[in-house]
C-alpha cells in the first residue's frame, strides 16, 4: 500500500498528542509533592502510598483476571458468531446483538442484577467474580461481532470455496484459510474488549460481590472527590506497565510476512 | 456413637478446616468514611478480617443490598433511608445488650425520630449543607437568597443533587424543606431556573479544588467537604449556615438482615461506638459525631468547633432531610429534569 | 455447512438468550409495573410510565442528546479516519501505532476525565499557557461548556472509531489504490472515491459504536458539562439512582433503545446490515 505523505504524518503527530496529552499530565502530576494541582516539587510520596495499599493490589489483580477472562471468552464467542452470521444470517441473533449494543449500561447493570437476584433465589448463586465475568462477556460480545463482521464483509467468499474445491473440509477452510486472515480484526476486537472490560464501572459495580472489587471501583471511590495524586500514580503505573507489555509482545511476534 | 454423630462431627471438622483464618466481616460504606486506623485496629483486636467496600450513592447501596445476596454485613444509610430500608425488610433488629456503648450516644440521638427505639440503627455522624465562600467577599453572603445576586455570575456552583437544589430554593422562598406541595415546588423551580444563568456548574465534591484555587466565589456545599477545603486554605475560605434555614442529615450504622455474622457485626458497631474510636473518626473526617462521649475526648479544636457544633440559635434553623412519598419524589424528579434542561 | 454454523452461533445464542434477553424481559416487565413507595417495583400493571413519556420535555432531551451524539460521531469519523489510514499504511510499525491509540485508555475513564478538567480549568494548563503567551487577557471558560462535553465524548470514544476502520483498511487491496492512480485519479479522488467507500463497513461499525456510547453516557455531561445540560443517559441513570423510579427508568430505556434502532434502520438497510 501507499506510504504516508508528510501531511498525514503531521496530522498523526497531532492526533497522538491529543490522545496522550491527558496521560502526560497525569504522569507529571503523579510526581508532584502537593496534594493539590499546583506544582510543589518532585516527590515519590504518591507511589509509596499506592504501593502500600493492599486493597489496590487485590483490585488490580481482580481487574486483570476479569479482563483477560472476559476478553478470551468474548473474542472467541464473538468471532465464531460473526463467522456463523457471515455464512448465513440469522435475524434473531442479529437483532439481539443490535439490542445489546443499544442498551444503556445502567439498564444492563440493573437488568443483570435483577437476573442474578432471581437466580440466587432458586439456585443459591452468590454474586462474585463469575457474575462479573459473565456480565462483561455478555456486553463485549457484540463489539467483537461488529468489528469482525466489518472485516468479513470485505472478505472474498471465493477463497473458502477454492480451499474446499481443493479438498479441505468446512472446518479446515475456516481454521486454515479464513481465521488467519481475520487475525488483525480479531486483535482489534480483543483490544477493544479488554479496554472496555478493564474500564467498566457502571455494570461491574452493580453485579460485583464482596470478593470481586475491581480497580475502577477502587479508583472511583478514591477519585470522586477530585484530582487525587495516588490515583494518578496507580494509573501511570498501570498504563506504563501495560504499554511495556504490549511493546514486548510485539517485539516477540514481529510479523515475518511484512 | 451413632452414625449421625460421626457425620455431624465430620461436618464440623470440615467447617473448621474451611475457615482457618477466622471470620470475615463485610462493611459497606462511603469511601474513606472511617479513620485510617479504624479497620486495622478492629482486625487486630478481634482476630478477624474486614472487607471495607464502598458505594458512590445511597441509591447504589440500596440497589445492591436489595437483592438479599450481596454478602454485606454492615452498612451506613442516612436517616431518610432507614424508613425505606425497614419497609423493605432489609435491616436486622439490634440486640442492645451486645452494644453497651449505646450509652455514649448524645441525648438527642438516643431517641432519633427516624427510629426512636434504635431498633435497627445506631446514629454515627451528622452533617449539614451550607455556603462556602471566599473570605474576601464584601458583603459576605449570609443567606440562600444571596446566591441569586449577579455579582456571583459564573463564579458560583450549586450541588449536583435534586434535593439540595430544590430545598435551597424552597428555603429561600420561606417554604419548608421536603415539601411535596405542587404550588411550592413550582415556585422553587422558577427560582432555580432564574439562578441557573449565574451558575458555573452543578457539581459536588470535586468543587473543593476549585474553591481552594480561588476559581469560584461561592458554592453550596456539604459541611464535611467545606471543612476540608477550609483546611487546605484556612484564611481564604469561610462557611456559613444560611439564615433562611439549612438541611441536616445523619448517617447510621445498621446490620443487614441477610448477614450471617450478626454477633461480629454487633461487636463492630460496639467498637465504633467507643469514645476513642469515634473521636478519631470525627477528627480525621472533620465531621460532627453523634457520640457524646467521643466528642468529650476529641481534640480541643474539634470538640468545640463552631461550624461542626453550631450554637443552639443556629441549630434552631436546621431541618432534617426526610423520605419522600412516591408521588412527591416523581414530581421533584420532573422538576429537576426541567431545571437541568432549561 | 449447517453443523459448523450451528457450532459457531450457539455459544453466542446461549449467552445472549440467558444473559441478555431474559434480563431485558425483566426490565420490560418492570416498565409496566408501578413504582413502590420506597423505590423498587410493585403491582399493578399499567401504561402510566409510557404516558409520562409523551411530554415535550423528554422529547427535547431526546433531540438534544441525538444532536450531541451525532456531532461527536461526525468529529470522531473526521479525526479517526485519517489516523486509521495512517496506521494502516505504516507497514511494520502498524501494530505499534495501533497500540499507541489504545494505551491512553488503560487509564480509568474517570481519571482521564479529571485530567481534561485539569487541562480546561480557569487555572488549568491551557488557560495558563495562553495567559503567559499574552494571547488572552483573562481565562477563557472552557470547562463546563458544551464544547467540553463534545471534546470529552470525542476523546472518550475515539478508539471505538479507529479500531473498526483500521480493521477494514488493513485488508484493503493496494492494487485498487494503484489502479486508481494509474488511471489518473488525483490523491483526493482516490481517497474519497476508492478508499472511503471500501472502508465504509468499518466507518459504519465505528459510527454505530461511538453514537450509541455517546447517547448512553452520563458521566461526561455531568463532569465536563457541569451538569448544566442533561442528556438521555443522565435521565435514565437518574431514574435508577436519585429518583428511584425503576418502572419509569425501564420505560425510558426501552424507548431509548427503540429510538436508536429506528434511527439506525435506514443506515443498516442500505447494505443488508452490519452484522
Amino acid at each position: 500500500m501507499k506510504r504516508n505523505g508528510p501531511a498525514i504524518a503531521f496530522y498523526a503527530v497531532l492526533a497522538y498528542a491529543f490522545l496522550h496529552l491527558p496521560l502526560l499530565v497525569l504522569g507529571v502530576f503523579s510526581f508532584n509533592a502537593s496534594r493539590f494541582t499546583n506544582w510543589e516539587g518532585f516527590s515519590l510520596t504518591w507511589y509509596r502510598e499506592a504501593f502500600a495499599d493492599g486493597q489496590l493490589a487485590e483490585a488490580t489483580f481482580n481487574s486483570l483476571l476479569i479482563g483477560f477472562a472476559a476478553t478470551a471468552l468474548a473474542t472467541a464467542v464473538g468471532t465464531l458468531c460473526a463467522y456463523g452470521l457471515w455464512k448465513r444470517s440469522s435475524a434473531w441473533i442479529t437483532t439481539t446483538l443490535y439490542l445489546s449494543l443499544v442498551t444503556p449500561e445502567i439498564v444492563m447493570g440493573i437488568a443483570l442484577l435483577a437476573l442474578y437476584q432471581w437466580l440466587f433465589r432458586y439456585l443459591r448463586l452468590p454474586l462474585g467474580m463469575h457474575t462479573v465475568i459473565l456480565a462483561h462477556v455478555m456486553f463485549c460480545t457484540a463489539y467483537v461481532v461488529t468489528v469482525v463482521a466489518a472485516r468479513l464483509r470485505s472478505y472474498d467468499k471465493a477463497q473458502e470455496e477454492a480451499a474446499m474445491d481443493l479438498g479441505a473440509t468446512e472446518w479446515q477452510a475456516f481454521f486454515r484459510v479464513t481465521l488467519p486472515q481475520l487475525m488483525p480484526a480479531i486483535g482489534s476486537a480483543a483490544l477493544l474488549v479488554f479496554i472496555t472490560s478493564f474500564d467498566d464501572f457502571v455494570i461491574t459495580s452493580l453485579v460485583a460481590g464482596v470478593d470481586s472489587e475491581t480497580l475502577p471501583m477502587v479508583i472511583y471511590a478514591m477519585a470522586r472527590k477530585g484530582f487525587n495524586p495516588s490515583v494518578n500514580a496507580i494509573s501511570t503505573l498501570i498504563t506504563f506497565s501495560l504499554a511495556v507489555l504490549i511493546l514486548l509482545a510485539q517485539r516477540l511476534e514481529e510479523d515475518p510476512k511484512r | 456413637m451413632t452414625r449421625r454423630t460421626v457425620f455431624l462431627m465430620g461436618v464440623a471438622g470440615l467447617a473448621g478446616c474451611y475457615r482457618p483464618g477466622g471470620q470475615r466481616l463485610n462493611v459497606f460504606n462511603w469511601p474513606e468514611y472511617v479513620a485510617p486506623d479504624t479497620i486495622p485496629n478492629f482486625e487486630r483486636e478481634f482476630g478477624v478480617r474486614v472487607r471495607y467496600g464502598t458505594y458512590e450513592s445511597l441509591e447504589e447501596m440500596l440497589a445492591r443490598v436489595m437483592t438479599g445476596n450481596s454478602g454485606w454485613d454492615v452498612a451506613f444509610p442516612a436517616n431518610y433511608f432507614i424508613g425505606p430500608m425497614r419497609h423493605l425488610d432489609l435491616l436486622a433488629p439490634l440486640d442492645h445488650r451486645r452494644i453497651p456503648n449505646l450509652k455514649n450516644l448524645d441525648a438527642p440521638y438516643q431517641r432519633p425520630h427516624w427510629d426512636p427505639e434504635l431498633q435497627t440503627c445506631v446514629p454515627y455522624m451528622w452533617g449539614a449543607t451550607g455556603i462556602v465562600y471566599q473570605a474576601s467577599l464584601r458583603p459576605e453572603p449570609v443567606a440562600w437568597a444571596d446566591l441569586w445576586e449577579a455579582r456571583f455570575r459564573n463564579r458560583l456552583t450549586m450541588l449536583d443533587d435534586p434535593a439540595e437544589v430544590i430545598d435551597a430554593a424552597l428555603l429561600k422562598l420561606g417554604y419548608p424543606m421536603n415539601s411535596e406541595d405542587p404550588r411550592q415546588l413550582a415556585a422553587a423551580k422558577r427560582e432555580a431556573e432564574a439562578q441557573k444563568p449565574l451558575l458555573r456548574a452543578y457539581v459536588s465534591e470535586i468543587v473543593r479544588d476549585q474553591l481552594v484555587a480561588g476559581e469560584l466565589l461561592a458554592s453550596q456545599l456539604w459541611r464535611t467537604t467545606a471543612m476540608r477545603a477550609m483546611e487546605a486554605a484556612p484564611d481564604r475560605l469561610r462557611f456559613v449556615y444560611p439564615k433562611e434555614g439549612f438541611p441536616i442529615y445523619a448517617d447510621n450504622l445498621v446490620i443487614l438482615r441477610e448477614s450471617k455474622r450478626q454477633e461480629l457485626a454487633h461487636a463492630f458497631i460496639n467498637y465504633i461506638m467507643r469514645p476513642a474510636v469515634a473521636a478519631k473518626i470525627s477528627e480525621t473526617k472533620l465531621e460532627a459525631t453523634c457520640n457524646a462521649a467521643a466528642r468529650a475526648v476529641s481534640r480541643e479544636d474539634i470538640r468545640n468547633h463552631p461550624i461542626l457544633y453550631p450554637e443552639e440559635a443556629t441549630m434552631a434553623r436546621a431541618q432534617w432531610f426526610e423520605p419522600l412519598s412516591g408521588t412527591g419524589q416523581r414530581l421533584r424528579d420532573r422538576i429537576w429534569t426541567e431545571i437541568k434542561s432549561s | 455447512m449447517t453443523r459448523l454454523r450451528w457450532w459457531c452461533l450457539s455459544p453466542a445464542g446461549l449467552l445472549l438468550g440467558l444473559l441478555f434477553l431474559v434480563p431485558l424481559g425483566i426490565v420490560a416487565r418492570y416498565s409496566f409495573l408501578t413504582r413502590g413507595p420506597y423505590g423498587g417495583v410493585e403491582l399493578p400493571y399499567s401504561l402510566e410510565n409510557y404516558k409520562l413519556l409523551a411530554d415535550p420535555l423528554y422529547l427535547a432531551i431526546f433531540v438534544r442528546s441525538i444532536g450531541y451524539a451525532g456531532l461527536a460521531t461526525a468529529l470522531c469519523v473526521a479525526a479517526g479516519f485519517p489516523l486509521a489510514l495512517f496506521i494502516a499504511r505504516s507497514g511494520r510499525r502498524r501494530s505499534l501505532y495501533l497500540a499507541l491509540v489504545v494505551v491512553p485508555f488503560w487509564t480509568s475513564f474517570l481519571v482521564r476525565t479529571y485530567a481534561w478538567m485539569f487541562l480546561l480549568r480557569d487555572t488549568g494548563l491551557i488557560n495558563t499557557a495562553l495567559l503567559r503567551m499574552g494571547l488572552i487577557g483573562e481565562p477563557l471558560q472552557l470547562l463546563y461548556t458544551p464544547f467540553a462535553v463534545i471534546l470529552g465524548l470525542v476523546y472518550g470514544f475515539l478508539p471505538f472509531m479507529i479500531l473498526p476502520i483500521y480493521a477494514t483498511l488493513e485488508r484493503l487491496d493496494p492494487a485498487l489504490v494503484e489502479a486508481a492512480a494509474d488511471l489518473g485519479a488525483r490523491p483526493m479522488d482516490t481517497l474519497f472515491r476508492v478508499i472511503v467507500p471500501l472502508a465504509s463497513p468499518g466507518i459504519l461499525a465505528g459510527s454505530l459504536l461511538v453514537f450509541i456510547s455517546c447517547l448512553g453516557s452520563y458521566l461526561t455531561p455531568d463532569l465536563l458539562g457541569g451538569g448544566k445540560t442533561i442528556m438521555i443517559g443522565n435521565l435514565v441513570q437518574n431514574q435508577f439512582t436519585a429518583a428511584r423510579d425503576w418502572p419509569f427508568g425501564a420505560a425510558l430505556s426501552l424507548v431509548l433503545m427503540a429510538t436508536i434502532l429506528l434511527l439506525l434502520l435506514p443506515l443498516l438497510r442500505r447494505k443488508e446490515g452490519l452484522l
